[in-house]
């Protein structure tokens, strides 16, 4: 008996460490989200869903404000404004002064898809992962990989010829994808049918959720400066937007005022290239993360003077 | 609670420690233990249901001993009917119920008349048609004067409901699983690392190959209407390797399970897909259901006595009770009348009892004649699972009839191709590996008895790390609803 025990406790610590040591591989290419667990919490950071996921590039911000910034958006299902993000965004921050927060904001942000718009116990993000990981700083994350990664696991090893990459400073890049007119405009038609059949009609606008867009505003300014940012989509997209949220700004007004400055940049939506209508290509993510750099330095300047 | 769980990976070690630890002087409360542990696993899913195990066991154990002290005849079929009405009374009202009310309404209708009927929103408890045909078994026996009535309650009741096999069998014959409650039994090694390494396979083909294949099956079944001829053969296949991984998996983590405490269960499965025709697939699938079934329903109906006529009659009668037994639809029905058709031929020519042997024993590779008698009997199982498998008969004749269309010759319409992909080599490996030790009680009973201790070790390693990270997203066993 004891042998037998002996012997199974030591193949079972084996097998425990072999999968410790195969999870640890794990990486930008896992899951469009893991690597922003893993990464130390941050001074300064970018708040939002997958356009800022997919559209701010913390190197450019790196470059043009010389401060580490680290993208924390996830999805439209995942971090909408809510409890949820929120707890989970002040577990990802280091509690230092001197942030740089930017925070991304559009109509779907603060919605929700659920019968009773402002009842937090039927949101989405409930059961995913933001909401399931406590632990947002630790390299591996185990807690993540169990809680959010059961049947994936295998995507460790065979995912490494996604079209998505997430990069350490939590930017997803996605590359590699036909940008080709056609194929983006297919892409963009499809992306327009979801949102107006499928988003718009069990949208509604969540005061819960626009309290936690402002209690979250007001917590990050404790430690540093907050700049909302309205990123750029597809006019198409842009005319559902306006469908859910005729006056959108004018909702969320009390939030502009407890920030540092807001920047609408749907007027100019037409300068630049999506991937699907609904995510800026890389390389206009790059011009609106320079665009947005560059807006902050000006306001900097200004509160100097 | 589900063998693929982390609430049985520390239940069991728990009830292990307990049961050699603590209670192993004692075989009552050994037994004891088991009772208790047995009501706390079923009890995991609801523990409502228990009342009627309980209800079951009381009645079988008192049925059994006035059947033991009754010499009149009348009196004992009497009570042999109390025990067949009652267990298959409860089975026929939560399983079959809602059927027969729903097909005589539509029966009415057919000729006219509308019928008013109550359907009733009944949960099926979990395990319901396996932990009856075991107790059945015991009255039958005891009636039957094989098997003497047991007068201990608590080797009973641990009978009735033995965790390892309560939910999904191997179906056991009193007369083999009974009396090991009533030995005192002793660790053995050899039989407990046997156990180990066939829970470890068992959990591969289930947690790898059954719940990877059924991402694609049900993708495919579910939107069959939409998809092309090669996509709906894949799904099928996909099932078939889905339906073997999930119950023959179930079978072998049970069967190890019960090594560990020193029991011995019968066989469930014996290879059937390397099976060179039906009748040799019929004697290695769900071994225990079959022979229950050969025992209590196809002997007593005169079995093959009565000349061919009476063969084919009770051949078709016990496939179609059988498909029926699965669950309360007209597509297991089909399922168990379209094997019995396979049947038929070798019924007729007297070939039911060829191939008794495992294919090309002692050799590696099977001969030309083998092989295309496998992938023939093959295709006949694959086709028969569409129905098995189909929401309903029409859904199943739609499935068929876009497979036999000019469709078949496209290019499988599969998403997320390369889990797909990962999902078939996973499955090839399986079926190297399962072929290699056909003539083994599991496939690797005996694989690396002749390596080094740390080779063997690092399989046994690496198997486990495969059932991590390829596992798939977890799911039901399939033989629960049953």
């Amino acid at each position: 008996m004891k042998r037998f025990i002996l012997q199974l406790s030591i193949i079972s610590i084996f097998a425990l460490v072999a999968i410790m040591l195969s999870l640890s591989g794990a990486n930008g290419w896992t899951d469009p989200f893991y690597i922003r667990f893993t990464t130390p919490k941050q001074q300064s950071l970018i708040i939002g869903t997958s356009r800022a996921a997919q559209g701010l590039q913390p190197q450019i911000f790196q470059q043009l404000l010389n401060r580490d910034i680290n993208n924390f958006a996830f999805t439209i299902a995942h971090s909408p404004f809510g409890k949820v993000y929120y707890e989970s965004i002040k577990r990802k921050h280091n509690k230092k002064d001197g942030g740089l927060f930017i925070v991304t904001v559009d109509p779907w942000s603060i919605s929700s898809w659920c019968e009773s718009p402002n009842d937090l116990g039927q949101f989405r993000e409930n059961q995913l992962c933001l909401n399931k990981t406590h632990v947002v700083d630790s390299n591996p994350n185990f807690f993540y990989l169990f809680d959010n990664l059961p049947g994936k696991y295998s995507n460790i090893f065979i995912n490494i010829k996604s079209n998505m990459y997430l990069h350490k400073d939590g930017w997803l890049e996605v590359y590699n994808i036909k940008m080709d007119s056609a194929t983006v405009k297919r892409r963009v038609s499809q992306k327009v049918k979801t949102y107006r059949n499928g988003y718009l009609p069990k949208t509604k606008f969540s005061s819960v959720r626009l309290e936690y867009l402002k209690k979250t505003i007001t917590y990050l300014k404790e430690y540093g400066s907050v700049y909302v940012v309205r990123l750029p989509i597809h006019k198409n997209i842009m005319e559902i937007e306006k469908e859910l949220m005729p006056d959108f700004d004018l909702t969320i007004s009390e939030a502009i005022d407890l920030s540092d400055g807001y920047l609408d940049m749907t007027p100019q939506n037409d300068l630049y290239n999506y991937t699907d209508g609904n995510h800026l290509y890389s390389q206009s993510g790059e011009k609106v993360s320079m665009i947005i750099a560059n807006w902050i330095l000006e306001i900097d300047k200004h509160q100097t003077k | 609670m589900l063998f693929n769980s982390i609430d049985f990976a520390i239940f069991l070690p728990i009830v292990f420690i307990l049961y050699w630890f603590v209670t192993d002087k004692n075989l009552k409360l050994q037994n004891f233990l088991i009772v208790v542990a047995s009501y706390f696993f079923y009890g995991w899913w609801d523990w409502k249901f228990l009342s009627m195990i309980l209800f079951s066991t009381i009645i079988d154990y008192s049925v059994g001993l006035k059947l033991g002290n009754e010499k009149d005849q009348t009196k004992r079929k009497v009570l042999l009917w109390i025990s067949i009405l009652v267990n298959l009374g409860f089975l026929g009202f939560f399983k079959y119920y809602n059927f027969f009310l729903e097909n005589f309404s539509a029966a009415f209708s057919f000729f006219g008349t509308e019928i008013q009927t109550n359907s009733l929103n009944i949960i099926l408890p979990v395990g319901i048609s396996f932990y009856t045909f075991q107790t059945l078994s015991y009255t039958i026996d005891v009636y039957k004067r094989k098997l003497e009535p047991t007068k201990d309650f608590l080797a009973f009741s641990a009978f009735v409901s033995f965790f390892p096999q309560l939910v999904a069998g191997p179906i056991e014959r009193a007369t083999h699983l009974l009396p090991q409650f009533h030995r005192k039994r002793t660790f053995d090694y050899s039989k407990a690392v046997d156990g180990i390494r066939q829970i470890l396979w068992g959990l591969f083909k289930k947690i790898v190959i059954a719940d990877n294949c059924a991402k694609f099956a049900n993708l495919i079944f579910n939107n069959s209407g939409d998809l092309n001829g090669s996509t709906l053969v894949l799904g099928a296949l996909f099932f078939t390797f889905q339906i073997y991984g999930d119950f023959s998996g179930y079978s072998d983590i049970a069967i190890g399970t019960s090594r560990l405490f020193g029991f011995d269960l019968m066989r469930n499965f014996n290879f059937p897909y390397f099976s060179r025709d039906i009748a040799e697939f019929w004697r290695r699938w769900h071994i225990s259901l079959s022979t229950w079934f050969r025992d209590y329903l196809y002997i007593p109906l005169g079995g093959s006595r009565g000349g061919t006529w009476m063969k084919v009659r009770n051949t078709f009668i016990i496939f179609i009770v059988s498909g029926f037994w699965h669950g309360a639809n007209w597509t297991f029905i089909v399922w168990g009348a379209l094997n019995a058709i396979y049947f038929l031929p070798l019924i007729l020519t007297n070939n039911n009892r060829n191939n008794l042997e495992i294919v090309a024993k002692g050799k590696l590779l099977p001969s030309h004649r083998d092989l295309l008698s496998m992938l023939f009997t093959f295709g006949l199982t694959v086709f028969a699972w569409i129905f098995f498998r189909a929401e309903n008969l029409g859904h199943a004749f739609n499935y068929i009839s876009e497979i036999m269309s000019i469709s078949l010759f496209e290019i499988p319409m599969i998403t997320e191709r390369r889990s797909a992909l990962v999902t078939i080599i996973l499955t090839s490996v399986f079926v190297i590996i399962e072929w290699l030790g056909r003539d083994q009680q599991f496939a690797i009973a005996k694989l690396g008895f002749t390596w080094e201790k740390y080779l063997r070790w690092s399989f046994y390693c690496l198997l486990a790390v495969v059932i991590f990270l390829f596992s798939g997203n977890q799911q039901d066993f399939i033989y629960f609803q049953f």
